[in-house]
């Protein structure tokens, strides 16, 4: 969870950055990595967001962790289309009775979902790491997302932290009690934390209302006032979605 | 070799349920967004409806979001698999909110754990939002209403509730894998091998997701009637029932 927060977000190229041109230039690069077929671009995406990150002085271990579970993903993605898909073998072997046959195209179409899983994931995670909560809110706004959705989710994102420090006061307190020491009895044990968490999340709404409607809350909730686009950060924003339109195109 | 990839699965991927980001090309992540869109529109009117009468739902349904995604977040041994997975708490906020609204938790939930947690993602957002939010909630909604309506006591249907909407939560992010991956090759094969990978953490996972329901909605049952009515999972009859 503390890789979760925004402790190390410090100031860096990224911050002064509008979050809503952020956002264009990432959802731009993102359908270019998912439409694209094959290598070259994706593995360029990922170099370049790695760089970025370092530059961001993201800890190594943040990034890893973000980018653990998709790699665990893809590793069994290569096996699966390297094992079962495709038409040119590469290897045969038998094992235990069972032939077991490598594909070269099945080989190459899992790198190439692989690459662009990690190419994707690279951008997302440069996205999360460059900018606050409320600003990408702000620019989900902009954007004609659903406010209510917007409501929603800030309402969500502030309590995470508030209920996550209640589930594990609640899961320690088990814990310390032999609550989880046999299966049944942590089956038990969870049940009882989930309860116990959604009996919290029902009693923070209502103090939370209550909080709201003495402080003028009438249903909505106002949003950060989106400040017009600076030019330069237009300009620049639309010559690197171009720069990258042409490696898409060539590569 | 159906095997060989189960056991890949097992040891590696914890985080199964979601469909990581830019696994799907352009046009299966551009179909499953239309899927989903009419699902989470239908949420967000009925977001809309309740919160004119009731100033304290949305923060009630953004309370929720957290919870189920602090759920959704708990590692949870997998004794066959030697493993942790998680749950996905979608029949549990189906049963306490709804299937619509619950579309849009679980859209909420997978929405932050993408930007902020690479679980899931924002290109395969849509087709996580249909096999978590919509198959997981309607089938465990559908669940809960029909054993309770044959008077089926509170903890067999919460957990079935549980089960059914994890295993369709599976069967679905198996199916919609397999048609974003298959390339040129068959649907039907690549979906079973799929489906035979996810076995090991998922048919356990589902039956944990079950108890965890259960013990959820017992809990509520004990303790706070008052709330489960409020929600209109039970009657006032019942209500007085629970208090005894």
């Amino acid at each position: 969870m503390e890789y979760f927060s925004e402790d190390f977000r410090k100031h860096h190229m990224l911050t002064g950055i509008d979050a809503r041109v952020k956002f264009i230039v990432a959802i731009a690069v993102l359908i270019m990595v998912i439409s694209y077929k094959g290598f070259v671009f994706p593995l360029a995406v990922v170099l370049l967001n790695i760089c970025l990150c370092m530059k961001m002085k993201v800890p190594f271990r943040a990034l890893m962790l973000r980018l653990s579970e998709p790699l665990a993903i893809i590793l069994v993605l290569i096996l699966l289309k390297f094992l079962f898909s495709g038409r040119e073998p590469l290897f045969s072997l038998s094992l235990f009775g069972l032939s077991v046959t490598g594909h070269k195209d099945g080989l190459i179409e899992g790198l190439m979902i692989a690459g662009r899983v990690l190419g994707a994931v690279s951008v997302i995670a440069v996205l999360g790491f460059s900018t606050p909560f409320t600003e990408l809110m702000s620019g989900l706004s902009w954007m004609r997302i659903p406010k209510g959705f917007i409501e929603i989710l800030m309402f969500a994102y502030r309590y995470i932290f508030v209920l996550f420090e209640d589930a594990m006061v609640i899961y320690n307190a088990q814990k310390n009690r032999l609550g989880y020491c046999s299966v049944r009895r942590g089956l038990n044990s969870f049940g009882t934390l989930a309860g116990s968490l959604i009996l919290k999340a029902f009693d923070h709404s209502q103090n939370t209302t209550v909080a709201m409607v003495q402080r003028g809350y009438d249903g909505n909730m106002p949003l950060l006032r989106h400040k017009p686009f600076r030019l330069s950060e237009v300009v620049v924003s639309a010559l690197f979605i171009i720069a990258m339109g042409c490696i898409w195109t060539l590569g | 070799m159906f095997f060989v990839a189960a056991g890949m699965f097992t040891v590696s991927d914890a985080q199964a349920m979601h469909i990581s980001e830019g696994i799907l090309p352009f046009n299966w992540a551009a179909l499953w967004f239309a899927v989903a869109a009419p699902f989470v529109a239908a949420g967000l009117f009925q977001l809309a409806k309740r919160s004119k009468t009731d100033l304290s739902f949305k923060p009630l349904v953004g309370l929720m979001a957290a919870a189920i995604f602090i759920i959704s977040c708990m590692p949870i041994p997998v004794p066959t698999a030697g493993t942790c997975s998680h749950p996905c708490g979608t029949g549990m906020s189906a049963i306490l909110l709804g299937p619509w609204i619950s579309v849009l938790v679980a859209a909420v939930a997978l929405l932050i754990q993408a930007l902020f947690l690479a679980h899931g993602g924002l290109s395969t957002w849509g087709a996580n939002i249909v096999s978590m939010g919509v198959l997981g909630s309607f089938t465990g909604y559908a669940i809960f209403k029909v054993l309770r309506s044959v008077r089926i006591n509170m903890a067999v249907a919460g957990f079935t509730a549980g089960l059914f909407a994890d295993w369709a939560t599976y069967a679905g992010t198996s199916a919609i894998l397999a048609s974003g991956i298959k390339g040129d090759a068959p649907f039907m094969p690549l979906f079973w091998k799929i489906l035979i990978s996810f076995m090991p953490t998922q048919l356990p996972l589902g039956i944990l997701e079950g108890a965890m329901t259960a013990g959820m909605i017992v809990l509520l049952y004990k303790k706070r009637p008052d709330l489960l009515e409020k929600m209109h999972v039970i009657t006032t009859g019942e209500r007085q029932e629970a208090k005894g």
